[in-house]
């Protein structure tokens, strides 16, 4: 491990030397190397986004202009009703990824809680057995998936993601983990008063979860919106294509599509995440780093 | 339905430790077996038939020839024999080896080197946006952000190239030489997946004691022994996590090479999933394909189990 990091630790310790001797002075390196690389995360999308209203014949305009030159809104226009049905296919993307979302927050939750919380002959064995399902990667499965859907009617249809995207492992695991936190007396006081285990459940302890519910909910929502692998092995003409399949059959290959239009289709494309970002990021940090750190 | 469970007894009894509940409530406790079966089936039912029945499909593929028009015929190690002389097979999992190496030292790297100097008291708006800035990529479709860096990678009009040669150097070839097309993917798989592994690390660090700290500070350490000594045990959880994140995620990388260079030049850039993919669905060899897949799982599989047994002696768990 030592060895891994030992560049960058070794250029720590001097930056720590120097914070010793002067605070100062190593604050602002610090600082200095931060906007550095917030720069560079953020540099993309804006060069994205500044391309996406400018004509196609200055896309690649040298030396780049980092901020917007003219608002010309266009390119979405042009993006939306070329070739490639890009609004059928957010539409498309839109409803697997709610209908998936649902399923999951209806499944996880239930599974979660009698993993927690009820006792059943198996219940340890079972949870193990699904856990291990982490270790299970999707090019696996993919091929017998695609045999199976095939079987049944279901390739080039919704169906054949949302089918096995309604349930899931890591939801379990993370609603298992929040409701091995709640006290068992709630569950005991509500059972003594006569309620019965659904209503215990529905009443409860689905409502004390609202929290680990929702940010389960938009997790599941962004992995279908983001998904790729699978909907381009399922899914195989442009109606049926979710928005990712869609704006790689707009690039083109080698990238040969209009570029202010595909930049404009993917400042659309990105939008559901930054939405999710600025209202949710901090539900979905507490719950992603709980898990690593303490699970 | 009280009634018949008590005929039946089709549960083992509970365990005799319980017995000072009344008995009346056995049959109670039937009933959240019950429950907890239905709670349980759709998720057990979604496991049987999306990932435990295909996992065992794609090891019994794996043994046969099978082109999906005619029935699978059996051929048995033949597929796992035929990897050996499988040239573009060794570059495909090369290439994966590189990119799983790269993508646990750079992001690691990197992730931790950004924790370290988010968690000093900046102030707190500066944290905050530095902290947005770096997690955004993270959850951007890789799709997406592919798109966007293959313009930037372009060889004559990307950006990439305008400052180098604005600074003296020369054109680099991101998107079509055989080395930096490596790069290429390396570059955007780093900055999409640094924030996620910096965050997991920030908030280790903050679980660390401060008067820990302070007391090493107090006893003379300077700062690299402080981090050597202290810091770096006192994260090992979140070291760990990250280590078999980036690892299992980089094994299976996959659309950032389709958007960003097709695999190429050649198969220069294509990784073993791609590989998987062209066998399995575009020439129809789905008992070769499986067995591929199947040493990617058994690959899988195995660090994963290498990291939980190092965990065991490397984990400071206090």
């Amino acid at each position: 491990m030592s060895n891994l990091n030992a560049p960058i630790l070794a250029s720590r310790k001097g930056a720590g030397k120097a914070v010793r001797r002067r605070p100062g002075v190593g604050k602002s390196v610090s600082v200095a190397l931060l906007i550095l690389g917030a720069i560079g995360m953020v540099a993309p999308f804006l060069w994205m986004f500044t391309t996406s209203l400018r004509d196609a014949s200055h896309a690649y305009d040298l030396p780049p202009q980092w901020l917007p030159t003219e608002w010309d809104w266009s390119n979405y226009a042009g993006a939306v009703t070329g070739p490639v049905p890009i609004l059928r296919n957010m539409f498309n993307s839109a409803v697997i990824a709610i209908a998936v979302s649902v399923g999951m927050i209806i499944t996880a939750p239930m599974a979660g809680y009698a993993f927690a919380k009820l006792e059943f002959p198996g219940r340890n064995s079972i949870f193990v057995g699904l856990l291990s399902s982490l270790m299970v990667p999707a090019q696996v499965t993919i091929i017998p998936l695609f045999l199976l859907m095939r079987t049944f009617g279901l390739l080039d249809n919704p169906l054949s993601l949302i089918l096995p995207g309604i349930t899931g492992a890591l939801g379990v695991f993370l609603l298992r983990q929040f409701f091995l936190g709640l006290p068992q007396e709630i569950i005991d006081a509500a059972r003594m008063d006569g309620a019965t285990a659904w209503q215990t459940y529905r009443l409860i302890a689905l409502p004390l979860a609202k929290n680990a519910v929702s940010t389960l909910g938009v997790i599941t929502f962004l992995g279908s919106w983001n998904a790729y692998f699978a909907p381009s092995i399922f899914l195989n003409s442009t109606d049926t294509a979710t928005l990712p399949l869609g704006l790689v059959l707009m690039l083109g290959p080698y990238g040969a599509g209009n570029v202010a239009q595909v930049m404009a289709a993917t400042t659309i494309a990105i939008a559901p995440a930054l939405i999710v970002f600025l209202v949710a990021q901090r539900w979905i940090i507490a719950s992603l780093t709980q898990s690593a750190v303490k699970g | 339905m009280t009634v018949t469970a008590h005929k039946t007894a089709p549960l083992p009894a509970p365990p005799s430790g319980r017995g000072r509940r009344p008995a009346h409530l056995s049959g109670a406790r039937r009933r959240e077996a019950l429950t907890g079966y239905a709670f349980t089936a759709p998720t057990v039912i979604g496991f049987l038939v999306f990932v435990l029945g295909p996992l065992v499909a794609a090891l019994y593929l794996s043994l046969t020839k099978y082109n999906i028009l005619t029935a699978p015929k059996f051929v048995g190690l033949d597929n796992y024999a035929r990897m050996f002389r499988d040239e573009r097979l060794a570059t495909t999992y090369g290439n994966t080896v590189l990119y799983v190496g790269a993508a646990v030292v750079l992001i690691n790297g990197f992730a931790l080197l950004f924790a370290v100097l988010i968690n000093q008291r900046l102030p707190r708006a500066l944290t905050y946006v530095f902290r947005s800035a770096y997690f955004f990529p993270y959850l951007v479709a890789l799709v997406y952000v592919s798109i966007i860096w293959q313009a930037l990678f372009q060889k004559d009009t990307g950006i990439l190239n305008y400052y180098i040669t604005a600074m003296g150097g020369e054109r680099i070839d991101w998107l079509n030489s055989s080395e930096f097309s490596k790069v290429s993917v390396i570059i955007v798989d780093t900055w999409r997946n640094v924030g996620f592994a910096m965050l997991i690390y920030v908030a280790a660090l903050q679980e660390v004691p401060k008067d820990m700290v302070e007391a090493a500070r107090m006893d003379g350490a300077n700062e690299w022994q402080v981090f050597r000594r202290i810091v770096l045990p006192m994260i090992s959880q979140a070291t760990f996590f990250n280590i078999t994140i980036t690892i299992i995620g980089a094994f299976q990388i996959y659309e950032s090479i389709i958007v960003l260079t097709r695999g190429g030049p050649g198969d220069a850039s294509r990784s073993v999933v791609m590989y998987i993919a062209e066998v399995a669905f575009n020439k129809f060899d789905m008992g070769y394909a499986s067995a591929i897949a199947v040493t990617l799982f058994l690959i899988i599989m195995l660090v994963t189990m290498v990291q939980f047994r190092l965990r065991k002696s490397w984990v400071n768990n206090e």
